[in-house]
């Protein structure tokens, strides 16, 4: 591959996830909507939020730090996208694999963690102490499933997994091979979204919605677009692990899609656990599925 | 005071049509992205919740209910506002994020309602804060909600909603009614005064008797900023 | 007789001994010694030629004890652990001259025994990692276990306690290792590295696993492995500052040379794999390499809870020192390499981070994470060195200590150990929300009041950090630099060697470069900036202009969160920390209390002749046994 087509997946990459996830953000809220019996936003309001956000007159800053988590929580995400294969393209995927992008995907949230703790405000510290606790509940399964996905397939290098699964066809489709994997990594994905009944952190009543708090403006359009990056990265590395990937786009989307409606149709059903009821949800149930799941892949 | 003194603005025209549809496409998201901080004060707050929900759905317009004063655009006052509470909403308005937009909901907002004679309630929220937009009702229904915010679109999207300008450009005028209500000492922690420097506002009424009569006791409020401080020579302890 | 270049070395490094222990008193002293550790440095940079291509350089010093040859070389392997004990040894020391040292003094603190104290560890380390036979190896890890014993000890009070308490573990340490060279002695006739390599392939089962337990326990001691762990924490927390962050760095991971020494490169993996613990489906292999994922989970969960900086970082070193030996266990090409390259990784990070701490406290006059907040104002540059550090500890991309974690994963995802990987990956997750609650609760957050006028660390102790960060980072960019020697290294143990570049490593089952992992995280980042910077100018607020509920905020009320931190998490697992390791310690000691009262009321009855004749029927006995 030549320089030039290198540099042309690198950006289309990124800016294919932002629109895809600003269409997810987008079919979030309407199941929500409808879910609720009303009719939801229209088409272009994720759009229209990001662009109100950054074109905010105030834009409050609570230092350098502050600017710099946001810096970082957008540019994560970038980079991890390049690290995520979608249909004819690859990136970079092949130079770190599955475990490098799972890493990469943690930097937006440390980075808004340390943007978070410049606010000085408690409420947002105690969001992100109930996000990382979060994450060390969602992570243990998410690990397990990965490990045996990676272990089935024998490479951590995503376009082999993908690869491997589109060349057997449906029956050798994660999913199928691997259905208590899948199960359990569905519930630490639901989890990692941090949608109802998981969103301890966010707990808009509680810590007044914790991280974003203190978050105006460009910062809070900064999140809006991390938003949409996680949609985006959380379904699709579902789809590329369990789901074969996508030959075409219209059935990659398709799977992301159908794959990131399932939480969310279930998400806006509940209210919300508490933080140790969260871990202990988390530690139980998936870890349980996975390794059982993982003890049949051995 | 903001709708009577309104003073004229001469707006730069900007010649580059680029910049003008780039205007209009900031103008249009504006109005179309309202996100609503509920300072639910009175009775007219249970008017909102059928305003959002299933029956009128206000997010349809684009208008989702936020938490924190930071990421609001529109500063709801459902109901009469006391003393005590002015003062809360007063800090709530000045740490909103510009452009935000002030909608009085209820009559008591307007003129004190059935609490015009309570010594402790105010009467008249434009004297404190300018305020875009009254519904007036006691109280107003979901109807009149989404209609009056409808209008207040119409005015965003037109460009006519910019009266949190007047708060920086009249500083010293509401000021001056904060301060017959709380007392001299009356400070909140936003520095409105640098704020009104760091958009081009300051004007000849944003500085006056008030404001030298809050300098006078102001705890100082500049931003820490980062420094090496090597040259520092400070006694540590 | 022609002076070796080992020799030169052990020579410079017993002259910097001297110097400290001679005029130590003066202020140039740690100049002086600092510059003379970095002669050291080069004395060591000019055999690289070990550390790229591998060979031994022995010393011309050797003499015969009791019919034991006893000598010293270098190889690979010391030459590595030589790097770096050096390396620290110069920055900490570094760290340590002008201003932190003015200010020791000033509290009461002796410089002369400190600068001693270092050069005296340094010193003793060199001889220990230059020991050619196992009986070198044992005079080299006394004399290292009671030189750290002198650093820990310095600052009195509670740091000689916990002293006192280390040195009581070392000994016991020490007994083994004695009682594990008594045994190779008697299996093999010699404790020449050769002969003992020839003997284990015809010693018995029973014997070895005597040997693994012996050697494992006593050099498992010194690297804080479970369940002796309990001393390490506070003896490193304790120590002065500069002291800390070289202890911090580099003493503990001598048990690692040790046990790389003797269970890898003596006895074997294969060996080892092959003690089968009876009526259990695991080996002794097994056995090191879940004592070494509880080395890692145990402490790190441990270090969450600590409300002193110095002590959440010291309880980190030893769980990291777990992700050493569990690669090392693995002994797959990654495995070893993941391992050792975590070796060199672990010492820069937490340098730097001790460095960044004691910075903190020469500022503030504390560590307690509940007295600090808002710094970054103030000491910016501390705060990036301790955010670097903390990347690295926590082994995020991009610093170094990603590299190293992510070759201990991929060994464990090869090898088809899920419930290792597993617990190495809950070690990593609960290093981050602990590392996060460090620079959060000393960085972040409000600024108090009494710290308003704080300035930023000196250069003096600036400099030195710098240098750790830019290693640190240059380290993660470019891990085929210290891949290079981990190489040599593993083919000196006999280990399998990866194949690395200078981004990474290549492997048919998923490489990584990190060189594109950063480039494009930084083009992320670089992205992300400027569709930040490009919408709108901010405005800074003072941190009192905050969000509160409409509460007006004050500089005399404290709006900040630090105190149980973790509180949701500890709500479920506060019931699981019990103690138990403190419980079992305290209950060695006090049976041994009620024995020594026993032994101490008869030995008041009994008269001396009897004992005389008792103890020497028994030495007779066992000999003749």
């Amino acid at each position: 591959m030549s320089a030039t087509e290198l540099l042309i997946e690198l950006t289309l990459m990124p800016l294919v996830a932002f629109i895809v996830g600003m269409m997810m953000v987008l079919m979030m809220r309407r199941i929500a909507a409808r879910l609720q019996r009303r009719v939801g936003p229209p088409f272009f309001q994720p759009l229209y939020d990001i662009v109100k956000l950054h074109s905010k007159r105030t834009q409050v800053s609570h230092g350098l730090i502050h600017d710099i988590g946001i810096v970082m929580a957008m540019g994560g995400y970038i980079a991890a996208e390049t690290l995520l294969p979608v249909p004819g393209m690859n990136g970079i995927a092949e130079k770190g694999g599955i475990i490098t992008l799972l890493y990469l995907m943690m930097i937006p949230s440390l980075g808004l963690a340390l943007g978070v703790g410049q606010c000085a405000n408690p409420n947002g510290s105690i969001g992100i102490a109930r996000a990382l606790t979060a994450m060390l509940a969602y992570d243990i399964p998410l690990v397990i499933v990965v490990f045996g996905v990676a272990y089935a397939a024998g490479t951590t290098n995503l376009i082999d997994i993908i690869a491997t699964q589109q060349a057997g066809g449906f029956e050798t489709w994660g999913v199928v091979e691997m259905p208590l994997l899948a199960i359990a990594g569905l519930v630490a994905m639901h989890a990692s979204l941090g949608k109802q009944p998981f969103e301890i952190y966010i707990a808009p009543a509680e810590i007044a919605t914790g991280p974003m708090v203190e978050m105006g403006g460009k910062y809070l359009g900064g999140l809006f677009v991390m938003q949409c990056f996680q949609l985006y990265t959380t379904s699709v590395l579902y789809v590329s692990l369990f789901l074969g990937g996508g030959t075409t786009w219209f059935d990659f989307l398709l799977k992301s899609f159908l794959v990131l409606a399932i939480p969310v149709s279930i998400a806006y059903l509940f209210p919300r656990y508490r933080t140790e009821d969260l871990l202990r949800l988390m530690w139980k149930w998936p870890v349980m599925l996975g390794l059982i799941g993982i003890a049949f892949v051995i | 005071m903001s709708s009577i003194k309104q003073i004229p603005v001469v707006e730069t025209k900007r010649t580059n049509p680029l910049a003008r549809v780039f205007d209009d496409l900031v103008r249009f998201c504006r109005s179309r992205s309202l996100f609503i901080l509920h300072y639910c004060t009175g009775c007219g707050a249970i008017e909102l919740p059928p305003a959002m929900t299933s029956r009128f759905d206000m997010e349809r317009l684009g208008i989702q209910p936020m938490v924190s004063p930071r990421q609001a655009d529109i500063l709801l006052i459902t109901g009469y506002v006391s003393i005590k509470t002015l003062k809360r909403v007063i800090l709530t308005y000045e740490q909103m994020g510009s452009p935000k937009y002030v909608i009085g909901i209820c009559s008591c907002t307007v003129n004190g309602g059935m609490y015009w004679q309570s010594y402790a309630t105010a009467k008249k929220l434009d004297e404190y804060m300018p305020v875009d937009l009254y519904i007036a009702g006691c109280m107003p229904r979901p109807e009149a909600v989404i209609t009056g915010l409808q209008q207040l679109m119409d005015r965003i999207h037109s460009g006519q909603a910019n009266s949190w300008e007047d708060y920086y450009r009249n500083y010293d005028y509401y000021l001056g009614n904060q301060q017959k209500l709380f007392g001299e000492n009356w400070q909140t922690p936003t520095d409105v005064i640098t704020e009104a420097k760091h958009y081009d506002l300051l004007s000849e009424g944003t500085l006056g008797d008030h404001t030298r009569l809050l300098e006078q006791h102001q705890k100082p409020l500049e931003a820490l900023d980062m420094r090496l401080g090597h040259e520092l020579k400070e006694p540590r302890k | 007789m022609i002076l070796t270049l080992l020799d030169e070395l052990l020579l410079f490094s017993g002259v910097t001994l001297l110097v400290a222990l001679t005029i130590g008193r003066g202020l140039a002293a740690g100049w002086m010694v600092t510059i003379l550790y970095g002669g050291q440095l080069l004395a060591l940079t000019k055999m690289a030629a070990l550390g790229y291509e591998g060979g031994t350089i022995a010393s011309s010093l050797s003499f015969e004890v009791m019919g034991q040859m006893l000598n010293w070389r270098f190889d690979a392997l010391s030459w590595f652990f030589a790097l770096i004990t050096l390396g620290s040894a110069l920055l900490s020391s570094w760290f340590s001259c002008g201003a932190w040292e003015r200010d020791y003094i000033k509290q009461g603190g002796n410089i002369w025994l400190f600068h001693t104290a270092m050069a005296l560890n340094v010193f003793t380390m060199l001889i220990l990692l230059a020991s050619g036979d196992l009986l070198s190896l044992f005079i080299g890890w006394e004399l290292v276990s009671w030189a750290g014993f002198l650093l820990m000890a310095l600052a009195g009070g509670v740091a000689t306690k916990a002293a006192m308490r280390y040195i009581t573990y070392a000994m016991a340490g020490g007994m083994a290792v004695f009682g594990g060279l008594a045994l190779v002695y008697s299996a093999s006739g010699s404790l020449q590295l050769e002969a003992v390599i020839t003997a284990v392939e015809q010693i018995s089962t029973t014997k070895l696993w005597l040997l693994v337990i012996l050697f494992g326990g006593g050099f498992g001691i010194k690297m804080g492995l479970l369940p002796f762990h309990l001393w390490q924490a506070p003896a490193y927390a304790e120590t002065p500052g500069p002291g800390s962050a070289f202890l911090g760095a580099i003493s503990s991971r001598m048990g690692l040379f040790a046990i790389l020494l003797v269970l890898v490169k003596l006895f074997g993996i294969v060996n080892i794999d092959n003690l089968k613990v009876p009526f259990t489906l695991i080996d002794a292999r097994d056995l090191l390499a879940w004592l070494a994922v509880l080395t890692i989970i145990l402490p790190t969960f441990t270090a969450m809870k600590q409300n002193d900086a110095r002590h959440l970082l010291a309880w980190h070193g030893i769980g990291q020192g777990g992700y050493m030996l569990l690669g090392i266990v693995v002994a797959d090409a990654m495995g070893g390499a993941g391992g050792l390259l975590h070796v060199f990784n672990h010492a820069t990070y937490q340098a730097a981070l001790f460095m960044a701490v004691t910075a903190v406290i020469y500022r503030t006059g504390t560590s307690d994470l509940n007295k600090l907040g808002g710094l970054v104002v103030r000491m910016p540059l501390s705060f990036m060195v301790l955010l670097i550090g903390i990347i690295g500890l926590a082994g995020l991309p991009p610093m170094n200590g990603f590299v190293s974690k992510w070759l201990v994963y991929r060994s464990l995802l090869n090898q088809g150990m899920p419930l290792l990987f597993l617990a190495a990956v809950i070690g990593t997750l609960g290093t981050i929300l602990s590392v996060y609650k460090l620079i959060h609760n000393i960085f972040l957050g409000q600024l108090r009041v009494e710290h308003e006028h704080v300035a930023e660390a000196p250069w003096s102790m600036m400099i030195p950090m710098l240098i750790l960060s830019a290693i640190i980072f240059i380290t993660g960019l470019m891990p085929g630099i210290p891949l290079e020697w981990i190489a040599s290294v593993l083919q000196t143990v006999g280990l399998p060697v990866p194949q690395y570049t200078l981004g990474g490593v290549e492997s048919n089952s998923g490489s990584l470069d990190m060189i594109w992992v950063i480039g494009v995280l930084f083009a992320g980042f670089g992205i992300g900036a400027v569709i930040f910077y490009s919408a709108g100018r901010s405005k800074r607020v003072h941190q009192l202009d905050n969000y509160a509920g409409g509460h007006f905020l004050s500089a005399d009320v404290r709006y900040q969160y630090s105190d149980n931190f973790y509180a949701g998490l500890m709500h479920l697992i506060g019931g699981w920390y019990r103690g138990s390791f403190l419980w079992l310690e305290r209950s060695i000691t006090s049976m041994i209390e009620f024995l020594s009262l026993g032994m101490q009321g008869l030995y008041r009855r009994a008269n001396a002749e009897f004992y005389l004749l008792s103890t020497a029927l028994f030495v007779i006995a066992w000999a003749v046994i």
